[in-house]
């Protein structure tokens, strides 16, 4: 029992760390609460029902009230999600949305009928990024060309009652940004130097490629479903990797391939618990988080070498 | 470690930039205990400290840099199978020599370093008392500077140029050494990991404290290994295991990629 006292004064060093790096969090997280508590009333309290307009150019919403025609009620369409709001946090493996709605003064007299096709979009927050394309420099494979993308949407999933050329005509597609090939994505300018537009055709179809193997690029043709004659209902799972921000969800109401009304509303994805906290610690104090890990790599090798002593002699 | 990492699908920069932390764990003890032993040259380790900040600053840079131009994965990947390559051939030569020497019954002969070499022809010259050394004090900051680069674009502490650049280079004597090179391993990945957290963000907490768990783990049955195996046989193994790595990754440089493409969200923009 030789060890006790320089062991004991390693774990006292140690444990005199730990607590200096609790006391750090401590007050990091009294902090992020202090900036946090002004926040709130500045929230709409109801994100979804009248979504002020989306910052992309979402189609013309018409408002859901039943416009009086001459002959019958103009059909519209109402939806909402299972969830407006998700929690992103550490232990976060992905979940499920439904997303349901209802058309108004529906004419098909089952669900089966198929007179009216329904399509949802639901569209991430349009980020930046780059696309770059591999290619053989004298035996080693190298990234030689890319292409920045000013916008191109996290995550994007089509739910439809049908496979998308049977609903509606391309032109119609394109317009409202409904389909994989009508993703909005514009290249940063200047992208022209060297770049013909078959290539830029070629990278733009990678990055819906690439996004479609990490999940986040989601078709499901026949993913929305009629219950009855006005219902419907269709669910979305969201993958584990699903990039924190507003979804945009847009539901729109067709017949004969003709947009009859569309309905917007909109879920929301936050960082929640650790998640949060080390997330808003590692970008908005990077140096303190950065000496908070030495502190932590420092005291975990002082334990271990304590400990490792204590089992050798 | 680094290049396990990267197999395993975690970001290259994220990688190297939480390696770092997990250095400065496994190095931190190391430390104290050659500092116990008065086995740390301070003014030696004092200048090679500030070659390698020198050189992390630079390596952070570049790494940011290189990340921006969308080179960084093959950056890294080249340097590794350069350094993997060069230290895995040299081990296995001087480990399977080693062997063959043990089997022949001859104590293993210890190449005496000669007396003057041009790197005691610099000027600047500094005495290292504990070292018993006067020498210029710009070969010490060079190669503190290289391997505060290399740590910071490879995520590795750099004991492995260190300690052989001390001995045949500046005549260190070997029990100072060690010491030396962990006190400013120490110092410079400690400094290197805050570095990357405020320029590159790119170290995950999380993925560090796995990571020193599981080195701690680790180094357990490491050491019963050790006590089992000679250590030219332990040699010849690791050889092999640093040459693996090393075709790896020069595997993944040379055949087609599956996808051609690749995406990233944009460094250093909203």
């Amino acid at each position: 029992m030789r060890f006790s006292w320089r062991v004991a004064r390693g774990l006292l060093g140690a444990v005199i760390l730990l607590a200096a790096c609790a006391m750090l969090v401590g007050i990091e997280i009294a902090e992020a609460q202090r900036r946090q508590q002004p926040t709130p009333p500045a929230r709409p309290p109801e994100a979804g029902r009248q979504p002020e307009r989306p910052a992309a150019p979402a189609p013309q919403a018409q408002p859901p009230q039943p416009v009086p025609a001459e002959a019958a009620p103009r059909e519209t369409v109402q939806a909402d999600v299972s969830s407006r709001s998700v929690s992103v946090t550490s232990s976060f493996t992905g979940t499920q949305i439904v997303v349901f709605g209802a058309v108004d003064h529906s004419r098909q007299p089952s669900a089966e009928s198929g007179l009216y096709d329904i399509v949802i979009v639901l569209e991430g927050t349009p980020t930046r990024l780059v696309a770059r394309r591999k290619s053989n420099v004298a035996g080693i494979w190298i990234n030689t060309h890319s292409i920045t993308f000013e916008s191109v949407p996290s995550y994007y999933a089509i739910l439809s009652t049908r496979p998308l050329d049977e609903v509606t005509n391309p032109l119609v597609l394109r317009e409202n940004d409904i389909g994989f090939e009508h993703v909005r994505m514009t290249p940063v300018q200047g992208w022209e130097t060297g770049v013909t537009t078959a290539e830029l055709q070629e990278f733009a179809e990678a990055v819906v490629r690439l996004k479609q193997k990490e999940g986040l690029y989601v078709q499901e043709e026949y993913g929305v479903v009629f219950i009855g004659r006005s219902l419907f209902r269709a669910s979305v799972d969201l993958p584990a990797n699903v990039p924190v921000g507003p979804l945009d969800v847009r539901v729109y109401l067709f017949r004969d391939g003709q947009i009859l009304s569309t309905y917007t509303a909109r879920v929301r994805l936050e960082r929640e618990g650790i998640e949060l906290l080390l997330h808003n610690f590692a970008f908005n104090q990077p140096l303190l988080y950065g000496l908070f890990t030495v502190a932590i790599a420092v005291s975990a090798g002082l334990i271990a070498s304590a400990v490792f002593k204590r089992g050798n002699s | 470690m680094t290049p396990l990492l990267i197999f395993n699908g975690i970001p290259a920069a994220v990688a190297v930039g939480t390696e770092a932390a997990q250095i400065v764990a496994s190095s931190v003890s190391g430390a104290i205990a050659q500092w116990r032993r008065n086995n740390v040259d301070i003014k030696m380790g004092t200048v090679l400290l500030a070659g390698g900040i020198f050189g992390s600053l630079v390596g952070v840079q570049l790494v940011k840099l290189l990340r921006q131009i969308g080179q960084f994965e093959f950056f890294v990947s080249v340097a590794y199978v350069t350094f993997l390559g060069i230290i895995g051939v040299l081990m296995l030569m001087e480990s399977a020599n080693a062997i063959r020497k043990a089997r022949q019954g001859k104590a293993p002969a210890v190449k005496r370093p000669g007396q003057h070499l041009w790197v005691h022809k610099l000027p600047l010259k500094m005495r290292f008392h504990r070292s018993k050394l006067y020498i210029s004090a710009i070969p010490p900051f060079a190669i503190g500077m290289v391997v505060g680069l290399l740590g910071a674009i490879m995520g590795v502490g750099g004991g492995f140029i260190m300690v052989p650049a001390m001995i045949y280079l500046l005549r260190v004597p070997t029990n100072i050494v060690v010491g030396t090179s962990l006190f400013q391993i120490v110092f410079v990945t400690a400094f290197t990991t805050v570095l990357h957290a405020t320029q590159n963000k790119t170290v995950d907490i999380v993925l560090a404290i796995i990571l020193m768990i599981g080195g701690v783990i680790g180094a357990q049955f490491g050491v019963a290994a050790g006590q089992k195996l000679k250590a030219e046989q332990l040699r010849f193994l690791l050889a092999g295991l640093v040459l693996l790595v090393c075709l790896r990754i020069a595997w993944g440089l040379v055949t087609m990629p599956s996808d051609l493409y690749s995406i990233s969200s944009v460094v250093g923009g909203r």
